[in-house]
């Protein structure tokens, strides 16, 4: 059935709120994951429960965590409103702003930091088919089927890698314009490792599109997991944990985060933002985790199918639920690369700057070069 | 070597395995029901949970009374004089139907003292500790000045601001929650 122009653009409409719903319902559960996982792994609880006293309305909240602390998956959630209190403080936070700051690129900075990373979910394929049709008694789209992808881009691959390099103009830009010593190395560093560690993430992406042929996101998902030839298994494997490492560089997350070394640089390029436009600098980093995650399990990990890296090739068709694609399968992959991410800030400390730079450019480049050229070899002998 | 170190990064993956377990141990027993023995978390969670104090823990200055309610202390101003601080005043007096003397006024000014155990080691009958009550913050000066009667802070009680604290028993177990 040919959709009208206005069908089109709602139903569009209907996935992008979708999306963002995702976004931002994923995003504070994951800054309270982080609070959660590293207590864990430093033998503490983490949040369990919020600041107030015993009486009134934090007491009753603080109560109520208490007695959830008593029931066995529930005792996880203890200590949830912290996040919603975290978004109050953003949101209310005063804005100030430096007063010899570059006025107009320092609202532009935050502002071109988020809307790439959230622009990149157009071309993020969650599901390769119809995720369900919607009844006939709904007004315009009543009858329609949804997709489980926003768009179909032929050069899908080649729009998110473009519009995820432009987040770093937001580093840099944010950076420049606060008109600060600590906030310019940061993004001087910042732009020296993105654009080092741009290299080997783009050569370890370049593996799968060799070996698929495509740069279409969805036919790019499918193919890896299903229809690759049992060799692809070796320079997936290796591109997978090449692009991990990249992508922990690009999104400036521990053990990369030189752009925010407190240590050493107060915090990097936000250090003279505060509130809201805080906020975004911190919201666009957590959506760059889930455009990689999301990447990373829709390329290396078999996307929507079971088995990761190539294997799903071997599951049979008897075992009928697992050997389909499902929803269900992508988002776990991408909430356990979330957790990795996690994991990985609570093990390892920074590295030093040369060492960052050394390990991009002597190793990882490459490394990835010999993956590309394993790929080609497969994608020959195929 | 360097090379080899960098391509098959077994220092991470060993990082990666400790940090994993510890994350699974104390992931798995702090969200299953709780029972004191499972946890393996180390935080106190206050208010709700008794500390957890050794038995040595130095709180406040408490006197105690024998198996018949009577005062145990006999006034040997042993207490009074070893204390550096000079926190603590005894008056003796004489009681009816007790052959040795009965402190008539034992004064103890918290603001001052502290809490070396002195006091404690120094005497001789056993009749004063040093409790585990370590709530003893007080809006008042007044408040810091305990005493056997009168408008004094009780000396055989809990300071009654410490509501959550007299939580270890003697041998400094956390009662059961």
């Amino acid at each position: 059935m040919q959709m009208t122009l206005t069908q089109t653009l709602v139903m569009a409409l209907i996935q992008i709120v979708a999306v963002l719903a995702f976004i931002f319902v994923v995003v504070p559960m994951l800054t309270f994951a982080e609070r959660k996982v590293i207590g864990y792994v430093q033998v503490r609880l983490g949040a369990t429960r919020i600041a107030g006293g015993r009486k009134g309305l934090t007491g009753a909240v603080n109560k109520i965590m208490w007695w959830m602390g008593h029931f066995p998956v529930i005792s996880f959630f203890r200590g949830l409103p912290t996040f919603m209190a975290d978004g109050i403080k953003l949101v209310t936070k005063e804005d100030i702003m430096p007063a010899k700051a570059d006025k107009f690129v320092f609202w532009l900075a935050p502002i071109l930091c988020m809307v790439p990373a959230f622009a990149v979910f157009a071309a993020i394929t969650f599901y390769p088919g119809v995720l369900g049709v919607f009844p006939t008694w709904v007004p315009i789209v009543g009858g329609l089927p949804v997709d489980g992808y926003i768009t179909d881009i032929n050069v899908g691959l080649l729009y998110i890698l473009g519009l995820a390099s432009v987040g770093v103009y937001g580093i840099v830009l944010g950076a420049w314009a606060s008109n600060s010593k600590y906030p310019l190395l940061g993004g001087l560093r910042s732009a020296a490792q993105v654009i080092s560690y741009e290299v080997p993430l783009t050569l370890s992406l370049l593996a799968p599109v060799i070996l698929t042929g495509s740069l279409n996101f969805k036919t790019m998902s499918v193919e890896l997991a299903t229809g690759m030839s049992p060799w692809a298994i070796l320079p997936l494997f290796i591109g997978f944990f090449a692009y991990i490492t990249c992508g922990f560089a690009e999104t400036n997350r521990v053990p990369f985060d030189l752009a925010e070394a407190e240590s050493e640089l107060v915090s990097g390029f936000h250090t003279e933002y505060t509130g809201m436009k805080f906020g975004w600098f911190f919201l666009s980093e957590y959506t760059n985790m889930i455009v990689v995650s999301a990447l990373a399990s829709a390329f290396f990990l078999g996307g929507h199918y079971f088995l990761p890296f190539g294997f799903q090739q071997f599951v049979p068709a008897s075992w009928g639920w697992f050997a389909q694609p499902h929803l269900i399968f992508f988002l776990l992959k991408v909430f356990f690369l979330l957790f990795v991410f996690l994991w990985v800030r609570a093990t390892l400390p920074r590295y030093r700057y040369d060492q960052l730079m050394s390990v991009g450019w002597k190793y990882f480049i490459p490394l990835t070069l010999v993956n590309l050229f394993i790929a080609g070899l497969v994608r020959f002998m195929a | 070597m360097s090379i080899l170190s960098t391509l098959f990064p077994y220092d991470i993956y060993k990082g990666l395995k400790l940090t994993g377990r510890y994350f699974g141990r104390n992931f798995f027993s702090a969200n299953r029901k709780k029972v004191r023995a499972n946890l393996k978390h180390i935080t106190v969670e206050y208010p709700e949970v008794p500390v957890h104090l050794a038995p040595r823990f130095r709180g406040r200055l408490q006197m105690l009374r024998d198996e018949q309610g009577e005062i145990k202390c006999i006034c040997c101003l042993a207490c009074e004089r070893i204390c550096p601080t000079q926190v603590i005043t005894i008056e003796k007096d004489k009681k009816e139907g007790r052959k040795l003397p009965f402190p008539k006024r034992y004064t103890f000014e918290m603001e001052r003292c502290i809490f070396c155990e002195f006091c404690v080691e120094a005497c001789a009958y056993d009749s004063i500790i040093l409790n585990h009550q370590f709530e003893l913050a007080a809006y008042n000066r007044e408040d810091f000045s305990h005493g056997t009667e009168g408008v004094f802070q009780n000396m055989f009680k809990p300071t009654p601001v410490g509501t959550f604290s007299v939580s270890a028993d003697d041998d400094g177990n956390a009662p059961h929650y």
